[in-house]
């Protein structure tokens, strides 16, 4: 029992409640869990309770709720329940998709107590048998309106649900007004809650563009299975339900795709006609093109700060040019003069000499001492230095005949000394280079008796010809020598191995340099032709290098391409070594034909010696 | 969805299965519903259960028993020096830890305690799964509350080593509270409840408090030097002195006769927690000699009186520490193999004479079984993100009163919002007045524990219709997670309402 009040007292408040305390618990239970997904879910506990309070709230109106009767209730036909409004069999036509389960629940509570058949009888009612009553309606409903998924689908098709979309003469004149009534209409279909609102025409950008995004993407709950012409649950058979359920995806399919279009016309409508948009584009539009501008003249004036640069730069640079080539010239003209003068004096000493040695007559008495005199003379002319002139000729100027004579021969010794140092240092120079090349010329030639390089030569190419493997090889070999040989020495077989595995024992750098040697003699021997024509018609050295043959060997590859393009070109074709030598890069027609006479001489060669040692192992 | 709750003491392992919205323990492929924790390693194979048990007397070296003990502990730890002197298996250190040296093959294996659980627990798997004819692997496991980071960790990686996936780790006693579905029904009420586990090995008791549904526990005391064993030494030695008056000789001193007669002492114990008496036989316990022997119930308690004293001593102080009284207690579970005992259970009744004690389940499934349970609210979330085996959350600091006259016209307070409520919480009461009032004055206090209460509000309701029947007031009684309290009142036949905000003190 609860304390009386007193006279005068007030509701108050005396004290703080004590704080919360943190304590550990078990993480075990079902209550636990509870809580630990609402924590996770990170719902505020003022918001968890401001939502149960809403439905606190809710259950207080329960009572309150007013059920509307329907009148055409105990017309309706049960056997077309489909097109029966549910809500209103249910007397909550004004709440409809706003109705709560327990709003549902408890109407259909007061209407079975109303029209349940028992209770009718009660009150003195005929009651039509089974089915056929109307009060099938109220069970329908009910079943529709309490289960979820298809109350969803009845609420989808909600015969009161105004479907149509402003047009956009209707749109221009009046935006706000006629669209936001439509919006807020369908906001009911999203599958998201808090849908934006349309705004006024004083909304931001922000608000707009939010609020349009959204309904670009509207993701809607409305299905249609509530107009399915056929019943799945009525099929007898598998087959049967699963073609029921093809033909219903189809056209739910269908009319989602036309709802989904609706949703979108309405939405481009809008948009088409807002007149916030068209604020925001032409806002949009001012602000960029005031941008470009900017931007346009930034650029113009950045251009134009970088041409004016260069002009200085180039500027400066010509002149810094103009200035080094001034000093250059003045520099060239001093050198020039000096030269000159130098030259001037030189000659003018040179005559000086001349004319004091004319006058003391070469210091000779008869001809030919003056003439050897004179040639000496001029001989200092040419060799001497300019300072060196100059004091012979003070000394010539000042001294006697004598003191000249002694002079200018000591001159002509001295220059002549020089001359003959130079010289014996050219000769010596020229003695050393020989000696080298003879130093270098010995060793191959010691190699073993009467084996000069053409026959070594000869040989590594007979060795090469004539593979191991080769019936009786050396013979062979022996004999091609013979045939070869520009030495006339005849060798026999033995010679020919002795000197082959002389060869194979000497390290491969002396192969080598055999080889070079080779091929420098070779190259000696090509190019001293060329100096006879060289002397002959020295013009044609340019007008027809390429004319000259290609002195360089053959090499495997352009031996193969050869060999190859003989074998496409046989000797019936047209100009068949024009087109051979088109085929070896690098060669002409003349290195071509050349180098297949040497093939061919040389397969005769091989033929011929091969057959000859055939010949004597058959005697 | 299926899911394994696992249960692994010092002496016996058990295993419950959730499946089909109950939760059931699997009995092994030897038929025992509880397996014994021993591992006897061979040569060639290792041996988990009763099999390994019973050949324990032959292969006492290579025979690991209460792995549980070490597990997770560093040699130099006093437990694991206890649990060395004890067991017949060569316990060596090995950095720090301690490692079974196992001579079965023809080298010395060392094997880490992990690793005989491991064996333990895949065992419990199998059983498990062979129980539900497919590869689940979701499991809780049951640790004691005790149990330091380190331990709790070396039994969920050797859960895991054995194929289990561990949904999560629950203490022991809020598992056997799970068991009995305390709490679970309704999210609101407080009540006491008091866990007595009796183990092979160790004797614990936790006090609870069942509040929201959340289990909070109070206190808690461990006593790890009696259990079933203790009282299984007691008969034996018993029955070691009746062999000795008999045949003048004395087995105390051979350890294979004693582990025979452990055997049999223990069948014997099992035997007279149901029956008056029961029958010991050991054959050729000693030079051929085979020994059979009669003990009744009575004879039993004799011999246990004092450590039956010892096994229930630690409650009262545990309840003084608390802060409670043995009035609190709302509810008593009794866990662990031991707490079949009659005579405990008896002595038990005695100290809270009107409290239900909860022994309904087998004490030593309970806990198993509520592993399952857990197991079964936990597999199938994907987050499991309490992993922390503690979990700290509000509740009311303070229980939240309100003033009322008896018939008599003396004061009495009602609870509206008990301390140690989860927050937010809200309570929905309907209080009365006299009917022949026009206004009534709820008046608010807040009562710490033990103290005076304090009035916090003032509550008045005015110009209400006097008559016959009595006012009734809607009150609703709100606190958000600072503590702050919200309340409102509304008289039911006019509709007069009254509502106000007491805020929260800055936290202490």
């Amino acid at each position: 029992m609860l304390l009386e009040a007193l006279e005068g007292e007030e509701t108050v408040v005396f004290k703080e409640a004590a704080a919360s305390v943190l304590v550990q618990v078990e993480p075990v239970g079902r209550w636990f869990e509870a809580y630990v997904r609402r924590r996770n879910r990170n719902v505020s506990a003022s918001f968890q309770e401001l939502e149960d309070e809403e439905e606190s709230s809710e259950e207080s109106e329960d009572e309150e709720f007013q059920l509307e009767e329907y009148p055409i209730l105990r017309t309706l036909d049960p056997k077309d329940w489909k097109n029966q409004d549910h809500y209103a069999v249910l007397g909550l036509p004004h709440l409809r998709y706003k109705a709560t389960q327990k709003q549902i629940k408890a109407a259909h509570k007061q209407i079975v107590l109303k029209h349940h058949p028992d209770k009718r009888r009660a009150a003195g009612e005929q009651i039509v048998e089974g089915d056929n009553d109307y009060f099938t309606c109220i069970t329908k409903a009910i079943e529709i309106l309490s289960d979820p998924v298809k109350r969803r689908a009845f609420d989808s098709v909600d015969p009161t649900f105004d479907n149509t979309v402003p047009s956009k003469s209707e749109g221009k004149e009046n935006f706000v007004q006629v669209f936001s009534a439509v919006f807020e209409r369908n906001a009911r279909w999203s599958t998201k809650k808090h849908v934006p609102k349309l705004g006024t025409t004083e909304s931001t950008f922000e608000e707009v563009d939010n609020f349009y995004s959204f309904w670009y993407n509207f993701d809607s709950w409305r299905e249609f299975s509530y107009l399915d012409e056929e019943e799945k649950e009525k099929a007898e058979c598998r087959d049967e339900r699963r073609w029921i359920e093809k033909q219903n995806r189809a056209s739910r399919a269908q009319r989602k795709k036309e709802e989904m279009n609706r949703i979108r016309t309405l939405v481009d409508t809008a948009y088409s006609c807002d007149p916030r948009i068209k604020k925001f584009k032409e806002e949009e539009k001012a602000r960029k093109e005031s941008e470009k501008k900017a931007k346009a003249e930034a650029k113009k004036r950045e251009q134009e700060e970088k041409e004016r640069a260069r002009q200085a730069e180039l500027e400066a640079a010509r002149l810094a040019k103009e200035k080094e080539e001034e000093e250059a010239k003045q520099a060239a003209q001093q050198a020039k003069k000096e030269k000159e003068i130098q030259k001037k004096a030189i000659k003018k000493e040179r005559q000086k000499l001349r004319t004091t040695c004319k006058n003391w007559n070469y210091f000779a008495d008869n001809e030919a001492d003056s003439v050897k005199m004179m040639e000496e003379v001029e001989k200092l002319c040419d060799r001497l230095e300019l300072t060196s002139l100059q004091s012979l000729n003070e000394i010539l100027a000042s001294g006697s005949k004598d003191e000249s004579k002694a002079a200018v021969e000591k001159q002509v010794q001295e220059v002549n000394t020089q001359l003959q140092k130079e010289r014996e240092a050219e000769a010596q120079a020229r003695q050393a280079a020989r000696g080298a090349d003879q130093a270098s010329g010995g060793g191959g030639g010691a190699g073993g008796k009467g084996w000069n390089e053409d026959d070594l030569q000869l040989l590594i190419k007979a060795v090469n010809l004539f593979p191991a493997g080769t019936n009786a090889r050396w013979e062979v070999i022996a004999n091609y020598m013979n045939l070869h040989s520009t030495s006339g020495m005849k060798r026999t077989a033995k010679d020919v191995i002795n000197k082959a595995k002389n060869l194979q024992r000497l390290d491969p750098v002396q192969k080598d340099e055999i080889n070079k040697k080779a091929f420098e003699k070779f190259k000696k021997e090509h190019t001293s032709v060329p100096p006879t024509i060289d002397n002959a018609m020295p013009s044609e050295r340019f007008d027809a290098p390429a004319g000259e043959s290609n002195a360089a060997p053959w090499t495997t590859e352009e031996q193969k391409l050869l060999e190859q393009a003989l074998k496409t070109y046989p000797v019936s074709t047209p100009e068949r070594w024009d087109k051979i030598a088109a085929a070896v890069p690098g060669r002409n027609k003349k290195d071509c034909m050349k180098r297949y006479k040497e093939l061919v001489e040389m397969v005769k060669a091989k033929k011929a010696a091969q057959e000859q040692v055939a010949a004597k192992s058959k005697k | 969805m299926a899911a394994i709750g696992v249960h692994f003491g010092n002496t016996c392992a058990c295993v419950a299965i959730f499946k089909d919205g109950r939760a059931d323990v699997v009995a092994n492929d030897a038929g025992d519903r509880v397996t014994p924790a021993v591992v006897c390693y061979r040569d060639t194979e290792q041996i988990v259960g009763i099999a390994a048990k019973q050949g324990r007397v032959r292969n006492a070296a290579n025979t690991v028993v209460k792995v549980k003990q070490v597990l997770g502990r560093r040699f130099d730890d006093p437990e694991t020096q206890n649990h060395k002197k004890e067991t017949k298996c060569q316990v060596v250190s090995r950095e720090e830890r301690p490692y079974y040296e196992i001579t079965a093959g023809a080298h010395p294996e060392y094997i880490a305690p992990e690793d005989v659980a491991k064996l333990i627990f895949h065992k419990m798997k199998e059983t498990a799964q062979s129980a539900l004819g497919s590869d689940i692997t979701d499991a809780v496991i049951t640790v004691p509350f005790e149990f330091a980071h380190a331990q709790k960790q070396a039994l969920r990686d050797a859960a895991e080593a054995a194929g289990f996936r561990v949904l999560r780790l629950i203490h022991e006693p809020a598992a056997a509270l799970l068991a009995y579905n305390i709490g679970q029904e309704c999210s609101s009420g407080k009540s006491h409840v008091l866990v007595y586990k009796l183990g092979g090995t160790s004797l614990s008791v936790t006090v609870l408090q069942v509040n929201g549904g959340m289990f909070r526990v109070l206190n808690t005391r461990t006593d790890y030097s009696i259990g079933g064993e203790s009282f299984t030494q007691a008969l034996a030695q018993h029955l070691a002195s009746e062999f000795k008056r008999t045949f003048k000789y004395d087995v105390s001193n051979n350890a294979r006769a004693m582990l025979k007669l452990m055997n049999g002492a223990d069948m014997a114990k099992h035997s007279l927690s149901s029956l008056g008496s029961a029958n010991c036989f050991v054959d050729s316990l000693h030079d051929g000699c085979d020994f059979d022997c009669n003990i009744s119930r009575a004879r039993f308690e004799l011999l246990c009186s004092s450590l039956f004293n010892k096994s229930i001593q630690p409650i009262r102080p545990l309840l003084e520490e608390a802060g409670l009284s043995t009035s609190n207690i709302n509810k008593v579970v009794l866990c662990g193999g031991s707490a079949r005992i009659p005579r405990l259970q008896q002595m038990i009744q005695d100290m809270f004479p009107d409290v239900e004690l909860l022994s309904s389940a087998p004490p030593d499934e309970v806990i198993a079984v509520g592993a399952a349970l857990e197991a079964g609210l936990l597999v199938g979330r994907e987050d499991l993100s309490p992993e922390k085996e503690c979990v700290k959350m509000e509740v009311s600091a303070t229980d939240i009163l309100v003033k009322e006259v008896d018939e008599s016209g003396a004061e009495i307070f009602t609870v509206v919002l008990p301390s140690g409520t989860p927050l937010p919480a809200r309570r929905h009461h309907i209080l009365s007045g006299g009917g022949k009032l026009s206004s009534l004055c709820l008046e608010i206090y807040q009562r710490s524990v033990t103290k005076q209460p304090e009035k916090l509000s003032k509550i008045i309701i005015k110009d209400l219709q006097p008559g016959e029947e009595s006012h009734k007031i809607d009150t609703v009684v709100t606190m958000k997670r600072d503590g702050s309290l919200h309340v409102s009142c509304v008289e039911q036949s006019s509709g007069k309402s009254e509502i106000i905000t007491i805020g929260a003190a800055a936290a202490s």
